[in-house]
């Protein structure tokens, strides 16, 4: 039952996005959205969208009918963040753990994710409009070669986009996204681009796969359970935790409200905890920084000590030549994941 | 127009604070009523001429608890618990009565834990109230289990796998994200030598190198205690199926509110994926 007709014109193109919603709010939900929006609001949401098979179950419904009116529920989700002036969105649509279900129910995700995938790329014209960028995060490796050919040209089609921003975590899970960022490192360090000294917590984050967008501010999870279940765990360590009840495909405006409202709540705490974090990091950095000089000078030694200003500045020249090498290795990374969305969405077109 | 938005949001988040503030000023109230009832009654009830019977009534247990066969009454157990502290101020003798609490009701492992290293900072003085406490409320002596602190895998700990045997570790933000770096950094070290190639680096991997210096099971369960709705950087790879379940506060926590949450643990179903 949706609120507006699916108008598609002679040309079979549709004026309505399928991937958000173009539903305005009533009064009574602007009105809360203009409340809320007083208070510290969060820039960057993320969604474990649990209980599509439990609703499929409790409205005894096929399990992948369960999952379509998941996935619709995410389009009115994504029109109630913007209208909330969040304007980056994560979720947590296929696990590698849910690879273990039984084959028809993967087949069936996989085809849903085709067909929605597919609508997105017809409608190139409302995503430039509202400016979607859609990245999609995972071991894309795992997955059937056509998909893997669909997401990459969706990805580079919305590149350039920059006024909101939709993170799909398909074949994911966070300690691959950790182990993959080490192992990302390591080949700097096999390329000679980076030492190993040069290993911190900020330069792992950058090389995670969700290294353009900063740390979600709220994580939501719906359908009861009270677990992370291997999602952003990295990313989440200082995000306000909100666990609802609520089946996502029967999630409502209310919902979304209170959980930004409990944001709010812990608001402070929480930047509190970051400040201090940040804090401690740039001393860890420094302080590796000056072992790292100190070694350096041990070797290169002539046994004369040297005195405060010319460790001081070495120390600068060491900085300043790490966070060179840094740069570089995080452009060459870049690159390189470019160039493999590039290459397998023109696959896409020759085939 | 702006400023009346701000100003409904101002008075809606004053009430909000009134809210809580109330819920546990009763909170508190309502449990200290019950003990004087119970301290009223309890006596009555046995009789005057056999006090001796009301045994082992710590300050947090309205009852005699035989905490043992009520940890087999559940349908699991945690084997490893982590206490989250998320309040700035911390009593210890509320951690120690918490910590002495799981190791009787048979949870193996337990990790006390707060984002700005206090527990770190007052080993010492934990241990002692941990060992204070664990005379008061539980009136055995101290050879049912070792105290363990989290340090960085220099030490070689002696595991002694007896029925009884609990440990204790108090963990910091060090042991979170740090440490993951740390192991990056051996394994990066290791590309140096050409001892391993980048091809050779996956999550099991860098998983063995984790449990390497940290020799306990993930947490199966957290008890977060406090207003703040975070981990804020507790062990960040070993959460990854963690039930977390939020209480109020750890000031004046009863064994009830302990039983509570492991009683919700003891429900929860775990799909795995599947």
């Amino acid at each position: 039952m949706s609120e507006e007709e699916d108008v598609i014109l002679e040309t079979g193109e549709s004026t309505v996005m399928s991937w958000i919603r173009e539903r305005e709010l009533s009064l009574l939900e602007r009105l809360t959205a203009n409340i809320l929006k007083a208070g510290p609001m969060p820039k960057h949401v993320a969604f474990i969208m649990d209980g599509n098979r439990r609703f499929a179950e409790k409205t005894h419904v096929e399990r992948q009918e369960g999952h379509s009116q998941g996935f619709e529920k995410l389009a009115e989700t994504l029109r109630w963040c913007l209208n909330l002036g969040i304007h980056e969105v994560t979720v947590y649509a296929f696990s590698i753990e849910n690879f273990k279900r039984s084959k028809e129910e993967v087949d069936g995700l996989m085809e849903l994710a085709r067909q929605k995938f597919n609508r997105l790329l017809t409608e190139q014209e409302n995503l430039e409009k509202h400016g979607v960028c859609i990245r999609v995060l995972g071991d894309l490796t795992l997955l059937p070669t056509d998909l893997q050919q669909l997401i990459a040209k969706s990805v580079v089609a919305t590149k350039a986009h920059n006024k909101c921003f939709l993170n799909v975590c398909f074949a994911y899970t966070s300690r691959h996204e950790i182990a993959n960022a080490v192992k990302e490192m390591a080949w700097g360090v096999e390329q000679g681009l980076i030492k190993s000294s040069d290993v911190s917590e900020v330069l792992l984050s950058e090389c995670l796969y969700s290294s353009n967008s900063p740390n979600p501010d709220l994580l939501i999870r719906t359908s009861g359970e009270v677990r992370l279940s291997d999602f952003l765990l990295w990313q989440t360590s200082y995000s306000c935790l909100v666990f609802q009840s609520v089946l996502w495909p029967e999630y409502s405006f209310w919902n979304l409200c209170e959980a930004v409202l409990q944001y709010q709540l812990s608001y402070r705490s929480l930047q509190k905890a970051r400040d201090l974090h940040r804090e401690d990091q740039a001393l860890q950095q420094m302080e590796a920084d000056r072992s790292c000089v100190a070694e350096l000078l041990q070797h290169r030694g002539n046994g004369k000590p040297m005195d405060a200003q010319s460790r001081q500045k070495e120390l600068l020249n060491y900085t300043a030549s790490r966070e060179e090498r840094v740069r570089c290795f995080l452009n060459a990374l870049q690159h390189k994941r470019d160039t493999f969305f590039s290459d397998l969405s023109s696959q896409a077109v020759v085939a | 127009m702006a400023l009346l938005y701000e100003m409904v949001w101002r008075f809606l988040h004053a009430l909000l604070y009134v809210q809580r503030t109330l819920v546990a000023w009763f909170r508190v109230h309502i449990w200290r009523w019950k003990r004087a009832v119970v301290g009223l009654l309890l006596p009555l009830a046995l009789g005057f001429h056999n006090p001796k019977k009301t045994g082992p009534i710590g300050k947090r247990t309205s009852r005699r608890i035989r905490f043992g066969a009520e940890g087999r009454t559940l349908e699991k157990l945690p084997l490893h618990v982590g206490l989250l502290i998320t309040e700035e101020e911390i009593h210890f003798t509320d951690i120690a009565n918490l910590v002495v609490w799981c190791m009787a009701v048979g949870i193996s492992y337990v990790s006390v834990y707060d984002n700005q290293g206090v527990f770190r900072r007052n080993n010492s003085r934990l241990m002692e109230e941990i060992l204070k406490q664990q005379q008061e409320l539980l009136g055995m002596d101290s050879s049912k289990y070792s105290v363990e602190f989290m340090k960085n895998g220099t030490d070689k700990q002696e595991h002694q796998v007896l029925s009884c045997q609990s440990m204790v570790k108090v963990l910091s933000p060090d042991d979170g994200r740090l440490s993951i770096v740390q192991a990056a950094q051996q394994l990066c070290r290791d590309v140096e030598q050409r001892e391993k190639t980048s091809k050779d680096i996956n999550v099991t991997v860098l998983d063995s190198l984790l449990r390497e210096s940290k020799n306990i099971p993930d947490p199966d369960l957290v008890l977060k205690f406090g207003p703040v709705e975070s981990t804020l950087g507790f062990l960040p790879w070993h959460i990854r199926l963690t039930e977390i379940i939020s209480m109020p506060s750890h000031v004046d926590v009863s064994y009830d509110d302990l039983f509570g949450a492991l009683q919700r643990y003891a429900v929860c179903e775990q799909r795995l994926g599947k």
